[in-house]
């Protein structure tokens, strides 16, 4: 039971950090993105060739304590979060940016399962489809729980870094939109774009600065499924519909209601696979967004208008 | 020098189909223009496209002389022209000093003291400062929509109908903040249905019909005009 929620709490991780990215770009660019899951792929790969090219040309590096990488994984992360935020970027430059001007928003998420398609196809002709690994050594779970309480809890070291950088991530972002100009310009025109022009923001800007925080986050969420699970070209695919769960489920538009439904629907699913076996599993994520919209068809922090 | 030309613009939301036709203002410093007109008749399409919020195909906007024909909406907040929507105009999900703050910060102007001089013109705002703007009543919401907007120190500022929807009382207070306003050195344009309201602050009128201006006087002409009363005649019974 115990090891089930903790499990729930790192698939969650995931989830969170890519819904995020989701409710963020619903939010301002108003438009279901269905390419997100894909900046979560290429995230993941990203990061791979950064660490290829890291351990190329400084050779290989000790793990650092009891975790299954060394520092060249931190900088391969910080290199894909760049290099992704410049993926989103050229695709909303390439397509989105063309399409906000004379579009609608079922033209921009036509385009959105375009950009997947082509995102995807790109990434496994570059890469291939065999399951790559940042890392191959075997890492020695810790126990937490002795099994006798609630079944138990062991967690391994990476486990324990995706749980943590999530948690900062997420202050980070708090901060963020709380306390910077171009944070609280966000929420300004995620509200009311209009009014924000007239206050002197350049819209343009705050697009891009969502383009940029949302691949981010994407790029960590990424190479944090890579981390736990491993790197394939379906790794966002698989992801798209819990992370459309859990930005509903939250209340799309709202940044904190994609942390907590990340993190319901991960629990959701990590507690049902001994109810339904895993195939399943991914179903339980939309009972459990039906429930809660039955109950509440705005979502967890949805605005009721 | 003129605070704000308007020459011949047409101006609408669709291509080929102008709402604004061939409307032309020209509005002294210091001075309160009111723009008056029937329902529909492109009172707001006109400031909209002042704003650089609606599209301008034909015609020439200057503000204190320079044009700013076809400026990007952002930019002319920079260049010194605020505007109050009529509705949804303030920040709902930010805290009325956030509102401001923002402002500031985006426009680059000195923050203490501007939110300082703000709070004196307007103490109901800074008693609450840190309510969020979405839970204002509609006097003080207008009010805030007011100090927003004058937050870059604009030249001129242009209003959309800031008495719909308040009681006669607060459309009184309103306007004297208005006459407030305009005793700083800020130029007005005041869209309003709200014909007496708006003459009795205003300076000069403007009377705009199927998007093109047909009457300008001075307030009290316009005030005593039976052509006026007559475009309001079925529209506006009993209501201001
Ligand atoms: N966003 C819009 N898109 C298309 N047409 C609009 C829009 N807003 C207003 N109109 C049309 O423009 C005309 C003038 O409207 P408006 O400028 O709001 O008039 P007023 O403010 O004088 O009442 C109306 O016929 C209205 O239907
Ligand atoms: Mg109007």
């Amino acid at each position: 039971m115990l090891q089930l929620v903790a499990d729930g709490f790192i698939i969650g991780s995931v989830i969170a950090l890519g819904a995020i990215g989701v409710t963020l770009v619903y939010s301002i660019l108003r438009f279901a993105n269905f390419a997100h899951g894909e900046l979560l792929t290429w995230g993941a790969y990203l990061a791979w060739t950064a660490l290829i090219g890291i351990v190329a040309v400084w050779g290989p590096a000790e793990p650092l304590g009891p975790f299954s990488f060394g520092w060249p994984l931190l900088v391969a992360l910080a290199v894909s979060a760049v290099a992704t935020a410049a993926l989103a970027l050229l695709v909303d430059r390439l397509l989105f940016r063309q399409l906000r001007r004379h579009g609608n928003a079922i033209t921009l998420i036509m385009a959105s399962f375009g950009a997947a398609l082509v995102l995807r196809n790109l990434l496994q002709f570059i890469y291939g489809a065999v399951p790559e690994y940042y890392s191959r050594e075997i890492q020695v779970a810790i126990r937490l729980v002795p099994r006798d309480v609630l079944g138990g809890l062991r967690i391994t070291p990476d486990q324990l870094f995706v749980l943590g950088l999530t948690a900062v991530s997420v202050v980070g972002l708090h901060i963020f939109l709380t306390r910077t100009t171009v944070g609280k310009a966000m929420r300004a025109t995620s509200v009311n774009p209009q009014l924000a022009r007239v206050t002197g923001i350049d819209v343009d800007r705050v697009i891009r600065a969502t383009w940029i925080i949302g691949a981010v986050l994407a790029a960590v969420a990424g190479v944090f499924s890579g981390l736990t699970v491993q790197l394939r070209p379906q790794l966002g695919l698989d992801l798209l519909l819990p992370l459309f769960a859990a930005a509903i489920l939250g209340g799309i538009g709202s940044v904190y209601g994609a942390v907590v439904g990340g993190l319901i629907v991960g629990l959701a699913e990590s507690l049902s696979v001994p109810l339904v076996g895993a195939e399943y599993r991914a179903a339980t994520a939309f009972v459990v967004l039906i429930a809660i919209l039955l109950i509440r068809p705005t979502g967890l922090f949805g605005e009721r208008t | 020098m003129t605070a704000l030309r308007v020459v011949d613009l047409e101006a609408g939301y669709e291509p080929g189909l102008p709402i604004v036709r061939g409307t032309s203002l020209a509005v002294e410093p210091n001075e309160i223009v009111a723009v008056l007109g029937p329902n529909g008749a492109g009172k707001s399409t006109l400031i909209k496209a002042i704003a650089g919020l609606v599209p301008v195909s034909a015609g020439k906007v200057l503000l204190h002389d320079r044009d700013i024909t076809g400026r990007a909406a952002h930019h002319l907040a920079h260049e010194g022209l605020g505007f109050v929507p009529q509705t949804e105009n303030v920040f709902v999900n930010l805290s009325i000093e956030d509102n401001l703050d923002l402002a500031a910060s985006i426009l680059k102007v000195p923050k203490k003291q501007r939110l300082r001089d703000l709070y004196d013109l307007f103490p109901d705002l800074a008693r609450q400062r840190r309510l969020l703007a979405g839970r204002l009543s509609g006097g003080q919401r207008q009010m805030l929509a007011v100090a927003r907007a004058l937050v870059g120190e604009p030249k001129v500022l242009m209003l959309d109908e800031p008495s719909a929807g308040l009681s006669p009382k607060l459309v009184g207070i309103v306007f004297e903040k208005l006459l407030d306003v305009r005793a700083t050195g800020v130029t007005i344009v005041l869209v309003e249905q709200n014909v007496k309201a708006a003459l009795a602050i205003a300076d000069r009128g403007a009377v705009l019909v199927e998007g093109s201006t047909r009457i300008v006087g001075t307030a009290r002409d316009l005030a005593g005009d039976p052509q006026v009363a007559a475009l309001y005649l079925g529209q506006h019974r009993g209501g201001s």
